[in-house]
C-alpha cells in the first residue's frame, strides 16, 4: 500500500457520539484526514458535497434518511466515493439494501481498530470489503436472481470462478488464503471479488431502470 | 348500515307508490289511499333524517317505526275494499322489518317478521299459498338478516382487535430495534476500548463482545421469526443463526430457508456436533465459520475451521482401532436425510460439506 502523497480523505456518519468520536479519534491517529463528521443522513448529504471524501463510514441505522438512502445518494453524486457500511445490528435485509445501493464494503462495529483502518484503507483503493456474513448474503441474492422466473440482464450472472471465490470468502478464508488454494495471484482474487460487487450493483440498477420503465416513470 | 337501509326504503317507497297509483282504480276509498301515501312519504323522510344520528336510534323511533309499518298494513282492507290483490305499503314495510334486524339482531328480525307477517294474515279472509310464502319471508328474511348483522358486528370487532395487535407488534418490533441496535452499539464499544487498553479491561471487553455476538444472532434469529408464516417447516437461517458467537460466523442467504422441521433441527445439530467439534480439536477459542447456500434442489451446509487440519491416515487409524467416533455419527446424521458428507483437510484446516437435498415442497 502506498502511503505517498495526500492522506485518505474520509467522512464518519454515525448518531452515536461516542462511537462517531471513536472511530474518528482512530482514523486520525492513523494519519487519515477526517474531513467531515454527521450524526444523521440529512446533515451528511448535506456535508458531503463540500467535504469531498475519498471514504464514507457509515452507520446504517441513522436518523432519517436511513443509511441505504444516503449511501444512493453519495453514489449518485459523486460515484468515485467509498462507502464502507459500519453496523452493530447487520441486518441482513438493510446490509444487502445498502451493498445493492453501491456500499463498497461492510464491517460489523465489533471488529477491531485494526480491522477498521484497513478496510478503510481497502475501500479507499476501490477493493471491496467482504466479511463472510455479507459474501454469504451475496451468494444468496445471486442465487435467488437465478431462481426467479424472468431472466436476469446479461452479464449480471456470475462465473463460476467468481462463485467459487465468493464461496470462499463466505467460508471465511482470507484473500491470501483462497489465492494460495486456487494458485491465483492475490490481485486476480481481489479482482474476483471486485466483479461480484459490480454485478450486483449493476444488477440493481438494471432492476431499478426496469421497475422505472414499467411504471413509466422514465419519460423526461 | 343504516345508510344502506336509508337507501333501500327510498326504492321500495316508490316502488310502492307506483303501484298503488297504478291501481288507483282498486281503491274503495281514494282520498284515504293519498292520505296513507302521502304519509309513507312522510315516514320515510322523517325515518331517513331520524336513523341517521345514532342518538336517535332508540327503542322509541324503532317502535314507532313498526307501529306505522303495521297500522298501514291493517289499514289496507278498509282503504282498498275488500278486493285489494296486494298490500297498501308492499315491500315498504322491509324498511322497519330490517331496521329492526340492524338494531336488535336476530332477536329484533324475528320478532318483527313475526308481527308484520302476523298483521298481513290478519288484514286477510282467505290465506293463499302466496300470503304464506309472503309471511315466511317477512319471518326468515328479518332473521337472516338480524343473524348476519351480529356476524358482520364481530367480525368488524374482531378485525379491529387484529388490527390493533398487528400495529402494536410492529411498533414493538421497532422499539425492539432501537433499542438492539443501541446496546449492539455500546457492547461494541466496550469490546474494543477494553481491548486497546488492555488487562482487566480487556476481560471486560471480551464479555461485551461474546455478549454482542449472542444478541446479534438472536435478533437475526428473531428476525427471521417475524417473517415465517407456520406450519410445518423452519427457517433453517434463524436455527444457524443461533449458533453465532465470538469465534464463530454464519453466513447464510439474506430471506429465509424454509425446510421441514425434521430436517433443519437436524442440521442444526449437525453443525453444532461439528463446531463442538472443533472446539475440542483445536481450540476453545478457535475460529470457525458457517456457510449455507440454498439452491432449488438442494442444500449446501459447511464447517470449516481454521485449525492444523487432521493428520493423513489419523482417521482410518482410528476406524481401524473400532472407533467410530464423530465424523462417523455426522456422517451418518447426513446419510439419513438422504445427503452425503464429505471431509476435507489440509494446511489451509478442516472443512465438512453437507449436501442435503430439498424434498418437494407440500
Amino acid at each position: 500500500m502506498s502511503d505517498s502523497e495526500a492522506p485518505i480523505r474520509v467522512m464518519v456518519v454515525d448518531d452515536h457520539p461516542l462511537w462517531r468520536d471513536a472511530v474518528e479519534r482512530d482514523l486520525a491517529a492513523a494519519g487519515l484526514d477526517v474531513v467531515a463528521v454527521a450524526s444523521d443522513g440529512r446533515s451528511a448529504l448535506a456535508r458531503f458535497p463540500a467535504a469531498r471524501p475519498q471514504v464514507v463510514v457509515l452507520d446504517l441505522q441513522i436518523p432519517e434518511p436511513d443509511g441505504v438512502a444516503v449511501t444512493a445518494e453519495m453514489v449518485q453524486v459523486d460515484p468515485s466515493v467509498r462507502v464502507l457500511i459500519l453496523s452493530a445490528s447487520g441486518e441482513h435485509a438493510d446490509v444487502l439494501a445498502a451493498v445493492k445501493a453501491g456500499a463498497t464494503g461492510y464491517l460489523v462495529k465489533s471488529a477491531s481498530r485494526e480491522e477498521l483502518l484497513s478496510a478503510v484503507r481497502r475501500v479507499a483503493h476501490g477493493d471491496p470489503v467482504f466479511t463472510p456474513g455479507l459474501a454469504g448474503l451475496v451468494l444468496g441474492e445471486f442465487q435467488r436472481m437465478s431462481d426467479a422466473p424472468e431472466p436476469g440482464p446479461p452479464d449480471t450472472g456470475l462465473t463460476e470462478r467468481e462463485t467459487e471465490v465468493l464461496k470462499m470468502v463466505a467460508k471465511g478464508l482470507s484473500y491470501r488464503q483462497i489465492a494460495e488454494r486456487l494458485v491465483l495471484s492475490h490481485r486476480t482474487v481481489q479482482n474476483h471479488v471486485q466483479n461480484t460487487l459490480r454485478k450486483l450493483q449493476l444488477h440493481n440498477r438494471v432492476e431499478l431502470t426496469r421497475f422505472a420503465i414499467e411504471h413509466g416513470l422514465d419519460a423526461e | 348500515m343504516f345508510r344502506a337501509l336509508a337507501a333501500l326504503r327510498i326504492v321500495v317507497l316508490v316502488n310502492s307508490v307506483a303501484l298503488n297509483l297504478y291501481r288507483i282504480d282498486e281503491f274503495t276509498r281514494p282520498v284515504a289511499a293519498v292520505v296513507c301515501l302521502s304519509v309513507m312519504v312522510a315516514w320515510t323522510a322523517f325515518t331517513t333524517w331520524a336513523y341517521a344520528d345514532q342518538a336517535r336510534r332508540g327503542f322509541p323511533l324503532l317502535a314507532a317505526d313498526l307501529a306505522v309499518a303495521l297500522a298501514l298494513l291493517l289499514l289496507t282492507p278498509w282503504v282498498k275494499g275488500p278486493d285489494f290483490s296486494t298490500s297498501l305499503p308492499g315491500f315498504w314495510v322491509m324498511g322497519a322489518l330490517f331496521a329492526w334486524a340492524v338494531q336488535y339482531r336476530l332477536v329484533g328480525g324475528l320478532v318483527a317478521g313475526v308481527l308484520l307477517a302476523a298483521a298481513d294474515l290478519l288484514r286477510q279472509d282467505i290465506i293463499d299459498s302466496s300470503d304464506y310464502g309472503n309471511t315466511f319471508l317477512l319471518v326468515i328474511g328479518g332473521t337472516i338478516v338480524g343473524f348476519m348483522c351480529d356476524s358482520l358486528q364481530q367480525m368488524a370487532t374482531e378485525r379491529d382487535v387484529a388490527e390493533r395487535s398487528a400495529a402494536m407488534a410492529a411498533e414493538r418490533a421497532r422499539l425492539a430495534r432501537a433499542v438492539h441496535d443501541g446496546v449492539l452499539q455500546v457492547l461494541a464499544l466496550v469490546q474494543r476500548r477494553g481491548r486497546e487498553l488492555g488487562g482487566a479491561a480487556a476481560e471486560l471487553g471480551r464479555l461485551a463482545g461474546e455478549q454482542e455476538r449472542e444478541l446479534r444472532g438472536l435478533i437475526h434469529a428473531q428476525e427471521a421469526v417475524e417473517t415465517v408464516g407456520g406450519g410445518e417447516t423452519v427457517d433453517l437461517v434463524a436455527e444457524l443463526a443461533r449458533l453465532e458467537r465470538q469465534s464463530v460466523t454464519v453466513a447464510t442467504p439474506g430471506s429465509p430457508v424454509e425446510v421441514p422441521a425434521g430436517t433443519a433441527y437436524e442440521l442444526a445439530a449437525v453443525t453444532r456436533a461439528c463446531l463442538d467439534n472443533v472446539r475440542v480439536h483445536v481450540g476453545e477459542d478457535a475460529g470457525a465459520w458457517v456457510l449455507l447456500q440454498a439452491f432449488p434442489d438442494r442444500l449446501e451446509l459447511s464447517v470449516r475451521d481454521d485449525g492444523p487440519g487432521i493428520a493423513d491416515g489419523r482417521l482410518e487409524e482410528a476406524a481401524a482401532q473400532g472407533r467410530l467416533g464423530v465424523s462417523e455419527s455426522i456422517r451418518g446424521r447426513i446419510a439419513d436425510l438422504g445427503g452425503t458428507a464429505e471431509l476435507v483437510t489440509g494446511s489451509f484446516g478442516t472443512e465438512w460439506e453437507f449436501v442435503v437435498p430439498r424434498t418437494e415442497r407440500s
